[in-house]
């Protein structure tokens, strides 16, 4: 199965914005404005699903959704709006969601966006042009065919690691040797080579490897059992003391055989 | 009873009316109108008040319900038998008030049956949503033996009777299960959690602190309804359930410190952050406090002690549910997130309207069916058969305090929610006013700081020549004012001379020149500077292309005759776009869009880039502003783009 990702090279980045132009005319998200929840319009919101964050080195990095492996808002969701797809794209459906945004609570990197200002609200973030890949409408998502520079490209996961391998070999005096999205998280479909730190440019330190839906999954593994467990229990409980007081009034009189119940 | 006695009681119901009254309007409202203009939500703080008061916290309040059932029905403490219809029907209604409050908060909340259908048992919260489902129906089960029994129904009363014991059960086991859910949720938001309060242990510790705070909240119950109902409080219950509330109480508190501590957290109580003094105020009232009160021996016999001690573990524990449904999540870009009043008020009248079913239902059912015969006791609220009226009190006078609670809480609801609306819907936005030249004169104002600007006539300038200056004034967008804009001063700020084209060509969508609300946002209406569908209505709709689009040039965007072109704007740009320096710089003539950036900006760009090898940003090269014409850079040119640190 051929499994998108998408590679972006910092160091190639003139941030010109095409590739959110295209987003937002690609996606028909409509134009930035500004909102009591949204201060800064140029930062990710329900109408730009991809953005640039400025360094304090004076890069631009992109902002957009990391397609994680073991994506935390899949996990979340109660009602399978948010899915996996086989080809790695995480995408979301409108007419399944019920709106508890439990999504962007679970999100490590916090990329979901809601639209606050509608009464019929969508969860809104990429979606690797998912439909419009599939169908053949594009050939690759729209952010990475506007790309001037080529500094953000679309291709599949290995070969784009080994592609970013590559160019870690090729100068490595010009990147930091990380690959950003390699591993963080159990690994995403988003991948970065940068010349600079990327901790305050969407990837935090305190990230880490391990895929966060795990520890959640053990333990609703656990909840037939602990059901089963705790009514076997109660009903232990339940029948060893009505025995005892059973067996006790049986001694003391003859009367009172309806214990525990009203 | 006489209606005197019952002042309490009629009071207490026309304030919760008021109170529903008020949020009833806000409710309609938030449906509206939508989440943004009713809550203070943001992207960064996705859940709030409703989340984490109304669901997480009437969930816990609920666990009353299940702990009383387990005592009684389980360990089979017959004393503890009167207070369980009471804490069956807090449940009941804490789990409808959890319900109703999800509702509100659910953006699309017509969806809320499909976790029934759509399995995803992956999902926490997919958990929680079946276990609060089955839970308030056995709830409704487990209560409905007392409606048959005040409606008479003698046969479904003993098929309930027999299903008791089951009910307790399959209550006992959702109740285990979906307490501690509510912290596996947050298991999966270990990133935005403060590390006081992420735990791997998030599920016991919920579980734990539901049951403390179930049988505080009983006790609170007693002791309310005793005042409410003037009689005296159940003392040997009483004892009994804050014992085992003060036990529980510090079990959680050794798990919570326990775990902090194996997992070398605790140092974060040392930092002095708001996070620290809050995770000890939450752990003293809703734990140390309450223990303490419950096991001394002068406080624990007294009234008052009692009563502080259930009060503030209620709130203490309600409070750790809200600290993790919200107020300990990490901020990100300085989102701090405070409830919108209106939330607040959703959130009373929630609770309002339950207190109020509650009134309702242990009036008209025999809700306190075994209330220990004590003398000077008043026996369980019952049902006047003979006049049909409950409680004393004449009923019309009652519900016309109550309606008249209502209509004033609606229109207190109207009030609200129209003076709220300016600051939370999207602000309305004027368009910003074409920059301007004008000479102006500093006028002094003493002691005011800052200054002001006087725009002088030519008359005024010939008469008084001195401290004048040209300057480029821009619309101060709201208020219809005029602002000088200080360029020098942007110019700085934005990186010095190379910044120019930070502003100037931006490069975003259509054409923009970039005005100033490309980057002021607050100010804007619509971002085009060039507003292409007036120019093609103007010109003579879809003939007029080439008016401005010279033909056999391609591709057609790039070649658009520039604004300043002698037939179109030439006149009008030239002066308009005369931005003058108020600093020592040579004053920067720009006569028009394309020449500014071509002759003005590239030219001394290209000098200074090849110069000094500083590339940003990047205004010698053409593809910087014509992408339609951009081409696979050469390896070189990626290499300059490489950038050096300023």
């Amino acid at each position: 199965m051929k499994h998108f990702a998408i590679l972006t090279d910092v160091t190639r980045c003139i941030g010109c914005e095409a590739c959110v132009e295209a987003c937002q005319k690609t996606n028909g998200t409509g134009d930035d404005a500004p909102h009591r929840w949204q201060p800064d319009p140029n930062a990710l919101s329900s109408s730009r699903w991809t953005t640039l964050a400025h360094t304090r080195e004076g890069r631009f990095v992109r902002v957009h959704c990391r397609h994680c492996l073991d994506p935390s808002c899949v996990a979340a969701c109660p009602v399978g709006a948010m899915r996996r797809t086989p080809q790695g794209a995480v995408v979301y459906d409108p007419e399944i969601c019920m709106g508890c945004r439990y999504c962007m609570i679970a999100c490590p990197f916090r990329m979901t966006r809601y639209e606050w200002s509608s009464a019929v609200p969508k969860v809104r973030k990429c979606i690797l042009c998912y439909q419009k890949v599939m169908s053949g409408e594009l050939e690759q998502p729209a952010c990475t065919a506007a790309c001037p520079t080529k500094a953000t490209v679309f291709g599949e996961r290995e070969a784009l690691l080994a592609e970013a391998r590559r160019r870690l070999a090729a100068e490595p005096e010009r990147y930091i040797q990380h690959i950003w999205g390699e591993h963080e998280v159990g690994g995403t479909s988003v991948l970065y080579l940068s010349d600079v730190p990327l901790d305050e440019a969407g990837w935090p330190r305190t990230l880490g490897d391990h895929p966060r839906p795990k520890l959640a999954r053990e333990v609703l593994g656990t909840v037939p059992w602990t059901f089963a467990g705790v009514a076997v229990a109660c009903y232990g409980v339940h029948w060893t003391l009505d025995r005892r007081r059973k067996v006790a009034a049986a001694e003391h009189s003859h009367e009172d055989e309806d214990g525990g119940e009203q | 009873m006489s209606g005197a006695n019952n002042s309490r009681l009629v009071l207490t119901r026309a304030v919760l009316w008021l109170v529903v009254g008020i949020a009833a309007v806000v409710a309609v409202n938030r449906f509206a109108r939508g989440l943004g203009a009713t809550t203070a939500l943001t992207d960064a703080t996705p859940w709030g008040l409703w989340i984490g008061f109304d669901v997480l916290a009437g969930v816990a309040l609920a666990a009353g319900g299940f702990v009383i059932a387990a005592t009684v029905y389980i360990f089979h403490l017959d004393r503890y038998h009167a207070i369980v219809r009471p804490a069956v029907l807090t449940a009941f209604l804490g789990y409808v008030a959890v319900v109703l409050g999800l509702l509100m908060d659910l953006g699309r909340p017509w969806n809320i049956w499909r976790p029934m259908l759509f399995w995803q048992p992956h999902s926490p919260l997919f958990e929680v949503a079946w276990c609060v489902m089955l839970y308030l129906t056995v709830l409704a089960l487990e209560f409905a033996p007392v409606v048959f029994e005040g409606l008479r129904l003698e046969r479904p009363l003993r098929i309930m009777r027999r299903l008791t014991l089951l009910l307790v059960i399959a209550g006992i086991g959702l109740s285990t299960l979906h307490q501690s859910s509510l912290g596996t949720l947050f298991l999966l938001a270990r990133d935005r959690l403060h590390p006081l309060w992420y735990s791997p242990i998030l599920p016991l510790l919920f579980l734990v602190s539901a049951v403390a705070l179930g049988l505080m909240m009983v006790t609170c119950e007693s002791l309310a309804s005793s005042w409410l109902f003037r009689h005296r409080p159940e003392w040997p219950l009483l004892g009994g359930l804050t014992r085992a509330a003060a036990v529980v109480s510090l079990l959680y508190l050794a798990l919570r410190l326990g775990d902090l501590a194996w997992r070398h957290q605790l140092v974060y109580l040392l930092e002095g952050s708001w996070a620290s003094v809050l995770f000890v105020f939450e752990i003293g009232i809703s734990a140390v406090v309450p223990a303490l009160l419950f096991l001394l021996p002068s406080t624990r016999t007294s009234h008052a002690g009692v009563a502080t001690g259930a009060v503030l573990g209620v709130g203490g524990f309600v409070l750790y549910r809200a600290d993790v449904g919200g107020i300990a999540h990490l901020a990100v870009g300085g989102h701090h997130y405070v409830p919108a009043l209106t939330e607040i008020v959703v959130s009373a009248g929630v609770v309002s309207a339950m207190a109020l079913v509650f009134l309702f239902l242990v009036e008209r059912f025999p809700v306190w069916e075994e209330r220990p015969q004590v003398p000077g006791h008043f026996t369980a609220p019952m049902r006047d058969r003979v006049t049909g009226t409950f409680f004393g009190g004449p009923w019309f006078s009652r519900a016309h305090l109550g309606a008249a609670g209502l209509a004033l809480g609606m229109v207190l609801g109207v009030a609200l929610v129209e003076a709220d609306a300016p600051t939370s819907a999207a602000a309305r936005l004027r368009p910003v006013p074409a920059a301007r030249t004008a000479l102006i004169r500093e006028v002094k104002r003493n002691p005011s700081p800052g200054h002001r600007l006087e725009v002088l006539s030519p008359e005024q300038v010939t008469q008084d020549p001195d401290g004048i200056e040209a300057a480029l004034l821009v619309g101060g967008g709201r208020n219809g004012r005029v602002v000088l804009f200080p360029h020098q001063a942007h110019q700085q700020r934005l990186g010095g001379p190379a910044s120019c084209g930070k502003c100037h060509h931006r490069n975003l969508r259509h054409d923009r020149g970039t005005p100033c609300t490309a980057c002021h946002r607050d100010m804007y209406a619509a971002t085009d500077t060039f507003a292409h569908q007036p120019h093609v209505e103007g010109l003579g709709g879809n003939a007029s292309c080439t008016k401005c689009h010279q033909a056999g040039t391609a591709p057609a965007r790039a070649s658009a005759r520039a604004c300043d072109a002698p037939a179109c704007h030439g006149g009008d740009v030239s002066t308009a776009a005369v931005a003058i320096n108020r600093s020592k710089l040579p004053a920067g003539y720009a006569p028009g869009y394309r020449r500014a950036m071509h002759t003005l900006c590239i030219g001394c760009h290209t000098r200074h880039e090849q110069k000094t090898k500083v590339t940003t940003p990047y205004l010698s090269r053409c593809t910087t502003c014509h992408r339609d014409r951009a081409v696979e850079p050469e390896p070189a040119t990626v290499v300059v783009a490489r950038l050096e640190a300023p």
